[in-house]
This record gives structure tokens, C-alpha cells and sequence, in this order.
């Protein structure tokens, strides 16, 4: 652990190093090539002046109401065509397909339904990420072993039982993996949407870079947007689904 | 009433290998008897001095056969009263409890792609209470659909199954089935997994606890695999488990569908020791279905065997040796012997129909 430490702690001073190495040649004039330190400097100064902070909790807000409500729809519609075969067949075909869709491409339907607006982020979001959710759940719906529902039902389970005790619980890897790629899907799509909506998001303050030719913001605001991907998804969702694969002996 | 000691010397006289052989079982009801009337229920034989009953069956009566305590074994108790050198046999029929599970002519019929084909034709079957009735056949003969049907997982085609005097119609806590694979829940700890079915009726959870801990010890489960998950376990503590989260749930039938056949010969020995203690010490009605005639013959009060295309009972065997049985003892081994051949037989003649099928087809 401490070797591996060690490690990446070594390849990242070497990699940053060498980017304040070239910095410092000035080949390319600073708006073009920022150095590490006016980078860290504007991470400060963002976080000082709190837009950063406004920026960061504006677009968690939206994914996770936009997140919130897909988790809620995509697991009921997944475990649905999970175990009734006519809704597999037809709404399973039709959730199938719509998944070959990347998630950006909902963002010209969105904006034309809810104009440039906080409903046509919150729809890219939940677009974004839904089906992702619908297929992870179903697939772990009929990969559940026919055999646990059998034993289940030996024991006195019936109905409603069988989902809560037994269909879910033998579902949830599949789910989980269908929660981290959803997140990972809506956080993407929530990023290139809001490039183009002036609502504070950290999208917005991505674009405003641009606009005002300050290198260092873009560069500062992506580092915002890959620690809080990696955050989320290292920290939260590996986690998890570590534990779960763990215990469920899958790992 | 001393002259029944002697008949039983005299049948002690008759003994040969043949002797040892299991009972073949049959029913009396439509038996012949050497005096010109029928055997059947409620009648009363007289038999002479030193007269043996006799029954006409489709082979030579064994010994044993001839002694009238076959009759017995079928549930019609007999009452032998000596009266001027002439011994009286009353063959009747008391009322006894209701059988804890009766299978009536169940058929049961697959669709496939291939047309229909029949799993199971005319099952009849009656297990007392307490029996231990071990199902043998050939892979295919249909055992296991039997077994299913009695669970309720699946529907017969034709015929009815009663448990315990109430016509299944599906599955009921009351024929928990131990499946080969343990069916175990990967996301419950063993005691959890032990505990299911409880909390499905919401016994109180001290009241759980106590139960799931009693029947964990009776499968001789060690202590320090109680919180242990599904996978760290070895495949015959899987199978303890299996049996305990079964029993908890004080079935009337205790379903078991081939539940040592994946374990190495090693623990599988064990496993099939501990079943007959546990057996012997709750004395639970139990089926238990085996592609191993020797597993059947070593756990089983009748062993029951199946045929193939389509699945039928061939024969019944009693095996009438004391408990607690070993692998390895002679008795165990001759029975084995015995109903294996039986089984070739009929497998031999069964490739040989197919054979004659196939033959005809080519032409």
C-alpha cells in the first residue's frame, strides 16, 4: 500500500514538475499553457470567493435530484420487465434500445421541450442515467437463480415477499452496477449540458473560462469536475459495490 | 397364541441368502391367497396347522414373504387366533392417522419443442408418518419432478397429492424441499439464512434465534460459522445449513432432492450419518430423492425405485436393518446389490427397447 503510495506520489510530482518545467520554457503564451502553480492559485482564490463552492453544490443539486428521481423510476420499471416477459419484451426492447443513445444526445430534445432552463438540465440528468438503471436492475432481476425464488417459496414466501426478500436482495450487484454507471452517465451529461445554460454550474464556470481567455480557470474547474467523478465513484459506488460483491461472494 | 413363535422358528428354519432379501412389497388388497377366498381387507383366513399364508405375487415368495407380517408393512395390522389346531388370520384394516402424504395417480406431461413428453405416468404413493422413503432411479426417470410436485413448485397433469390430509395446490412451508445446491441466500449470514422462513411467519425474533441456534447445533453446525456468509462455507457445512433452515420450519415433510450428490465421498458419508441421527432423534416423515442406490438402501425405511419413459414406480423395497446403519455394513451392501441388479435389468431392457425403436426408424 505505502509502496503503491509511493508510487503515484513519485509519477505525480514527476508529471507536475514537468508541466511547471514547460511552463517556465514559455513556448506558448499563459493563456494557452497555464502553469501548475496559477492553476492551484485559481482553485484558491474559486474556492475563496466561494463561486467554486456555488458552482460544486449548485450542480450536485441538480444530479441529485435529476439522480434521485431515476433511481426511484428505473428500479421499479427495471425489476418490472425483470419478471413480467410481455413488458421485457416490449418496454425491455424499446429501454434497450434508446441505452445505444449516448446520454448527450438527449440535450437538443431537452432543450427543446424545457427551453434553456433548470427542467431541461434536470431532464438531461435523469435521461441520462435511467436507462443505465433499468437495465442493471433488470438484468440482475433474471439473473436472480430460479432456484432461491423455489427455495424461498418452500419456506412460505409468496407475492410481494418474493421481490423484498429475495429477488432484490439476489439482484443487487447488478443494481449497484447499474447505480455507478447511471451516476457516471448523469454526471457527464449534466457537465456538457450546462456548458451551454448560464446557471452557475460547474459547467458554467467551464465555459466562462473560455470566454473570459483564462486558462487557468478551465484547467481548474476540469481538476473540480475529475475529483469530485472520482470522489463519487471511488469512494461511494466502488465501495459498495465491493462490499456487496464480497458478501455475496463475487469477488 | 405360542404357536406364533413357533412359525417364526420355522421361518427362521427356511433361512437362506434369499432370506436377507428386502420385502418386496405387495399389496394384499387384490392378492390370492391358496383358500379359495380372496385376500382382501376385513376378510378372516383360516389357516391349518403350520400353514403358512400365502400370497400369489408375480415371483416365488421369499421367505420372508411368506411369513403373514408383510401384511403388516402395508398398514393392515393381523390378529392370529389359534382355535382347535386351526389358526385364524384377521387381516384388517384399522383407521389409522392419515397418511402424511398420498400421491394419486399423478401424471405429469412436459411441452417441448419435441412434442410432449411424459415425465411421470400413474404415480401412486402413501408415506406414513415418520417414514424415511429414499426415491432411486436413473438420471431422466422423473424423481425429481415427483419431488417437485410434492413440494407444490410444479403442477401435476393428472392426479391429486395430498400432505397431511389437505390437497397441495402449491408450495406451503409445510414440505420444506433441501435442494442440491443448498439454494442458501448469498446475502444472509448462515444464522440469517436459518432464520428466514421464521421471519416470513414473524416469529418474534428472541424466539428465532433460540430455534435457529437448537437446530444448527442439531446439524452439528460449529459455532464460529453462525455469522459466517454463504461462500466462506465448505460444501457439506452448506448442506448442514440447508437441512437446519429446513427443519426450523418443523415441516410435516421434509423434501430432499438429491442433497449430498455434489459433496466428495469423504463429507458425504458424514452428512448421510448425522441425517439418520437427526432422523432417528426427530423422527420426521422424509423423501428423499437419490441417483444412489446405496445412499437409498443405507437412509432409507422403503426405497422406492423408478423407471424411465415414461417415469413409473418399478418396484418397492423394505430394507429391515437396524439403525444406525454403516456404509460398509454387509447388509447395506447385499440390498444394494440386489436392487442395483434389478435396476440394470431394467435399464438393460429399456436401451434394448430403444435399440428395437431405433431399428425400425432406420428401416
Amino acid at each position: 500500500m505505502s509502496k503503491r503510495f509511493i508510487k503515484l506520489a513519485l509519477f505525480y510530482l514527476i508529471l507536475i514538475g514537468l508541466w511547471q518545467g514547460l511552463a517556465l520554457l514559455k513556448i506558448w503564451p499563459e493563456y494557452i499553457f497555464p502553469t501548475p502553480l496559477g492553476v492551484l492559485e485559481t482553485l484558491v482564490t474559486g474556492f475563496e470567493d466561494k463561486t467554486f463552492i456555488i458552482g460544486i453544490l449548485i450542480s450536485l443539486k441538480r444530479i441529485l435530484i435529476g439522480y434521485g428521481f431515476s433511481i426511484v423510476l428505473g428500479l421499479f420499471v427495471g425489476l418490472l420487465i425483470g419478471r413480467v416477459k410481455t413488458l421485457d419484451e416490449t418496454v425491455g426492447s424499446l429501454v434497450l434500445g434508446i441505452q445505444a443513445l449516448p446520454s448527450i444526445c438527449w440535450l437538443p430534445l431537452a432543450l427543446l421541450w424545457f427551453g434553456l432552463s433548470e427542467s431541461a438540465m434536470l431532464a438531461i440528468v435523469i435521461l441520462g442515467s435511467l436507462f443505465s438503471i433499468i437495465i442493471g436492475a433488470d438484468t440482475g432481476v433474471k439473473n436472480v437463480p430460479p432456484i432461491y425464488v423455489r427455495a424461498a417459496r418452500t419456506m412460505g414466501a409468496k407475492g410481494f415477499q418474493l421481490y423484498t426478500k429475495v429477488i432484490m436482495p439476489a439482484a443487487l450487484p447488478s443494481i449497484i452496477s447499474g447505480f455507478k454507471q447511471g451516476w457516471s452517465f448523469a454526471w457527464r451529461s449534466l457537465m456538457a449540458a450546462e456548458l451551454l445554460y448560464v446557471g452557475l454550474g460547474l459547467g458554467h464556470l467551464l465555459m466562462m473560462g473560455r470566454e473570459l481567455n483564462d486558462m487557468n480557470q478551465v484547467i481548474a474547474v476540469m481538476v473540480v469536475i475529475i475529483i469530485i467523478g472520482i470522489v463519487v465513484d471511488r469512494l461511494i459506488f466502488a465501495r459498495i459495490e465491493n462490499k456487496v460483491r464480497e458478501r455475496w461472494g463475487l469477488a | 397364541m405360542s404357536k406364533l413363535a413357533d412359525e417364526s422358528v420355522q421361518v427362521e428354519e427356511l433361512k437362506n441368502v434369499d432370506e436377507l432379501k428386502p420385502n418386496k412389497i405387495i399389496d394384499v388388497r387384490g392378492a390370492i391367497c391358496p383358500h379359495p377366498l380372496n385376500l382382501i381387507r376385513d376378510t378372516i383366513v383360516s389357516l391349518k396347522d403350520k400353514e403358512i399364508l400365502q400370497a400369489i405375487c408375480d415371483h416365488e415368495p421369499t421367505a420372508k414373504e411368506n411369513a403373514p407380517r408383510f401384511c403388516l408393512r402395508r398398514g393392515y395390522p393381523l390378529k392370529v387366533i389359534e382355535q382347535n389346531g386351526i389358526w385364524q388370520v384377521f387381516i384388517q384394516k384399522i383407521e389409522k392417522t392419515e397418511p402424511r402424504l398420498r400421491v394419486l395417480s399423478v401424471s405429469k406431461v412436459f411441452r417441448t419443442n419435441q412434442g410432449k413428453v411424459t415425465a411421470l405416468d400413474n404415480i401412486n404413493l402413501t408415506i406414513q408418518e415418520g417414514e424415511f422413503v429414499c426415491i432411486v432411479g436413473p438420471s431422466g426417470c422423473g424423481k425429481s419432478t415427483l419431488l417437485n410436485l410434492i413440494a407444490g413448485l410444479d403442477k401435476p397433469t393428472q392426479g391429486e397429492i395430498w400432505s397431511n390430509g389437505n390437497r397441495v395446490t402449491g408450495p406451503g412451508s409445510d414440505r420444506v424441499v433441501v435442494f442440491q445446491e443448498g439454494a442458501l441466500f448469498p446475502w444472509l449470514t448462515v444464522m440469517q439464512n436459518v432464520e428466514f422462513g421464521l421471519k416470513l411467519r414473524d416469529v418474534a425474533s428472541n424466539i428465532r434465534r433460540t430455534l435457529a441456534l437448537d437446530y444448527l447445533k442439531l446439524v452439528g453446525l460449529d459455532e464460529k460459522f453462525h455469522n459466517s456468509f454463504i461462500h466462506q462455507l465448505s460444501g457439506g457445512m452448506k448442506q448442514r445449513v440447508a437441512i437446519a433452515r429446513a427443519l426450523v420450519m418443523e415441516p410435516a415433510i421434509l423434501l430432499m432432492d438429491e442433497p449430498f450428490a455434489a459433496l466428495d465421498v469423504y463429507t458425504r458419508e458424514t452428512l448421510q450419518e448425522e441425517l439418520q441421527n437427526i432422523w432417528t432423534e426427530s423422527h420426521k416423515t422424509i423423501v428423499f430423492v437419490t441417483h444412489n442406490v446405496q445412499e437409498a438402501v443405507l437412509l432409507g425405511d422403503r426405497v422406492i425405485v423408478f423407471a424411465s419413459n415414461p417415469g413409473q414406480v418399478k418396484a418397492e423395497y423394505e430394507i429391515d436393518i437396524a439403525r444406525p446403519r454403516k456404509i460398509d455394513h454387509p447388509e447395506v451392501f447385499l440390498n444394494t446389490k440386489w436392487i442395483t441388479d434389478d435396476l440394470k435389468e431394467e435399464l438393460e431392457e429399456q436401451s434394448y427397447k430403444a435399440n428395437a425403436k431405433k431399428e425400425v426408424v432406420y428401416r
